[in-house]
């Protein structure tokens, strides 16, 4: 009796035990391979997950003292995860991070290793503007891997045409009588899911506020220069309220999300789908005739101050290392990320259609969605709100966009909460 | 004595390991929660001590009332529509019924289905556009009441409360069940004979039988409506416009997309007291110590 209470007691503090060193013992386990994790969100089947998980296999076949072993995790939860366990200090060895505002806090908090001592690897293939987008106060934190842009418009060519419009409109006067004549021939214009509240702002917001304000207004409002409460920033919002008024969305835009969106688009009950680089890839691997699907940029809107040609975007696809490696650890992440983000990856890369830092050649393979949307970069990058904005900022403008859509608020009442916001953080 | 003593620290000592387990995954959290509260914190950096000074800034956001009146309607949409709901139900297989674990089977269904899975459904039903209701309401021709169910401010709470009342009817059904099974054979057939008609043997004797099972169940209610959180995360996030979140979702929100692990944590307490203090009404409306 005593005997069994002993075990029991002692096992539970073997399982406690172990329940508090979690994470610590991962690189112990093997004799004299280094055992690196990499957590990333490469869980959709696109031929850019493909390509990143291609190069961790190749980049193990040939280490036989390096193993890279990846953990996935679906990309809305991601973040989320990677907070939690940073908060907790459990962050895996190497992880998939966003630039700008988001990097901020872990490279803030420590959490995350400088690579300064290999930068010199990438001088001249990735011009210092991009890479610049993973740097917080001067140290280079990941390398980027790809540019997203976050603001384009996908559409039908045919369904265009028939609603009386032979080239995709230009400006926004030409955009919403499109809008109109589709509406009155029963097509839904513009497919948005718009339930994880994000799309409206960094697809929709980032550009049309930059066509409004230009590409200073951001940077200066949250320095406190200028303000939110500006009127041309609210001009832009006024144009998702007028968007929304005029039934350019499906009725069910709050409740579905952005994949969901974009199949109702890719299976043709939607004329136009607005969203960024990602849906590139996805969108023409699933519809019929990828010739049918055109992509332009978003329209001028007439009185704005900001450079039209421009579109909202940003470096992507970086990985930083914990800064707990041991020295070891950190000689293998350095061999690893200069292997991983060599021209050999942008290659397979712009072969899935994803836009990269790097210059490089290409086929005439290339689908001409892709080649257009590459072109657009080239009028260069207007930033992304919610890679710019705080966390409490980008909350209160995703979810104030969303209430505009219902009515519930105006752009002027968003404007001022924003501004609120603002100096609270100053 | 000595036996009894000796049998005493045997069962103390078969406690431990459960204790210990308490301790670790349900005490210390909570305390830990509980020092949080009193910090500034952004998960990365150093915590700095802050007081009261959270849960002033708590008590003045009124997105946070907002998720206290959402939750609420949480906790009345579970205490009067799955108990009773599930009372009726439970009484009503309580017969010798030819397929009776059929159906009770089928009650229960929704009860051991992943929350994800209910929830992903009742959005596809709900969906505005080509949703099952709308399609049905659609089909005999009721056009003008298909709605935006969940995409409507005003309607939105409700479509995730009957899901939430739709996922947990199964539970109480089956310990109403279980209750009424245990109601003594002798007892009804003395009620029959004594000429009692159904209606009355239900209420005057059935129920008041049961009464303390009930009792557990409303319990039960409340404090799983307090912490309802996965069902309206995948439902709607909180939205639109922050119409169906409550106060866990709010907690999560604060804490994890915007980084206030303190702030975030001082909600959590609150949370913690709000349940303590429901709990405790219950109790003395009741009049008995059940909990």
């Amino acid at each position: 009796m005593k005997k069994v209470s002993i075990l029991l007691v002692g096992i539970i503090a073997i399982l406690s035990l172990a329940a508090c060193s979690g994470g610590e013992g991962e690189t112990a386990s093997g004799s004299d391979v280094i055992e690196l994790t990499l957590w990333n969100d490469w869980t959709e089947d696109r031929p850019e997950n493909t390509a990143y998980k291609n190069m961790v296999e190749k980049f193990n076949e040939q280490h036989d003292d390096i193993e890279v072993v990846i953990e996935a995790i679906p990309h809305d939860q991601y973040e989320t995860k990677l907070r939690t366990q940073a908060a907790g200090n459990q962050l895996p060895d190497m992880f998939r991070v966003w630039p700008g505002a988001r990097l901020a806090p872990l490279a803030e908090g420590g959490a995350t290793l400088s690579l300064d001592p290999i930068k010199d690897n990438w001088e001249g293939v990735i011009p210092e503007g991009i890479m610049k987008d993973y740097q917080f106060d001067g140290v280079q934190y990941a390398i980027p891997g790809n540019i997203s842009e976050t603001s384009l418009i996908f559409y039908h060519k045919d369904m265009v045409k028939d609603a009386g419009f032979e080239e995709f409109p230009k400006t926004y006067e030409e955009l919403k009588s499109l809008i109109t004549a589709l509406n009155e021939a029963g097509t839904t214009p513009i497919s948005l899911g718009n339930k994880a509240i994000w799309p409206l702002q960094s697809v929709y917001i980032s550009t049309i506020a930059d066509r409004f304000t230009g590409s200073d207004f951001l940077p200066n409002a949250l320095s406190g220069e200028g303000s939110f409460e500006n009127e041309q920033f609210i001009n832009s919002m006024k144009v998702i309220e007028e968007l929304a008024n005029m039934k350019a969305f499906n009725g069910d835009m709050n409740t579905i999300d952005e994949a969901q969106a974009r199949s109702e688009f890719n299976a043709g009950n939607a004329a136009m789908h607005f969203a960024g680089s990602w849906a590139i890839g996805p969108v023409l691997d699933t519809v019929e005739n990828p010739d049918k699907i055109g992509v332009a940029p978003f329209p001028s809107f007439a009185g704005g101050d900001g450079d039209p040609a421009k579109i909202a975007g940003v470096a992507g696809g970086g990985i930083a290392l914990n800064s707990d490696l041991s020295e070891e650890e950190q000689e293998a992440a350095f061999e690893f990320l200069k292997f991983f983000y060599s021209d050999e990856m942008y290659q397979q890369l712009v072969e899935a259609n994803i836009i990269v830092p790097a210059d490089v050649e290409m086929g005439d393979d290339i689908p001409q969605v892709f080649q257009e949307a590459n072109k657009l970069a080239q009028g260069g990058l207007a930033p992304v709100y919610d890679a710019t904005l705080s966390p409490e900022l980008t909350d209160i403008i995703n979810n104030g966009l969303q209430a505009i859509t219902l009515g519930e608020k105006t752009p002027e009442e968003l404007a001022k909460e924003m501004q609120e916001q603002v100096e609270k953080e100053q | 004595m000595h036996a009894v003593g000796r049998r005493r620290g045997a069962i103390i000592l078969g406690l431990l390991p459960a204790l210990l387990i308490y301790v670790i995954f349900a005490i210390l959290p909570i305390l830990q929660s509980f020092y949080y509260s009193v910090m500034e914190w952004d998960g990365f950096s150093d915590m700095t001590y802050v007081g009261l000074a959270n849960f002033k800034e708590v008590f003045a956001d009124p997105l946070f009332w907002n998720s206290v009146k959402n939750n609420i309607y949480v906790v009345l949409a579970s205490v009067f529509g799955q108990v009773p709901i599930a009372l009726f139900i439970a009484l009503l297989l309580n017969r010798k019924l030819k397929g009776l674990k059929i159906f009770r089977t089928i009650g229960f269904l929704p009860v051991v289905l992943s929350t994800v899975v209910i929830s992903l459904t009742w959005s596809l039903i709900y969906n505005s556009e080509d949703g099952l209701i709308n399609e049905l309401l659609r089909s005999v021709g009721l056009e003008s009441w298909a709605l935006n169910w969940l995409g409507d401010t005003n309607l939105a709470m409700i479509a995730v409360c009957i899901t939430v009342i739709w996922q947990f009817v199964g539970l109480y059904l089956i310990i109403f069940l279980a209750a009424l099974q245990n109601v003594p054979e002798e007892v009804l057939e003395a009620a029959k004979m004594d000429g009692a008609s159904e209606w009355t043997t239900t209420w005057k004797i059935i129920v008041p039988m049961i009464w303390d099972t009930i009792i557990v169940a409303v319990i039960l209610c409340i404090a799983g409506s307090l912490k309802t959180f996965d069902l309206i995360y995948v439902m709607t996030h909180g939205g639109p416009s922050h119409s169906t979140e409550v106060m866990a979702l709010y907690m999560f929100n604060e804490t994890f997309s915007q980084l206030q692990y303190g702030y975030g944590s001082a909600v959590s307490v609150l949370i913690f007291f709000f349940s303590l203090l429901l709990i405790y009404l219950v109790n003395k409306i009741f009049g008995k110590k059940m909990i």
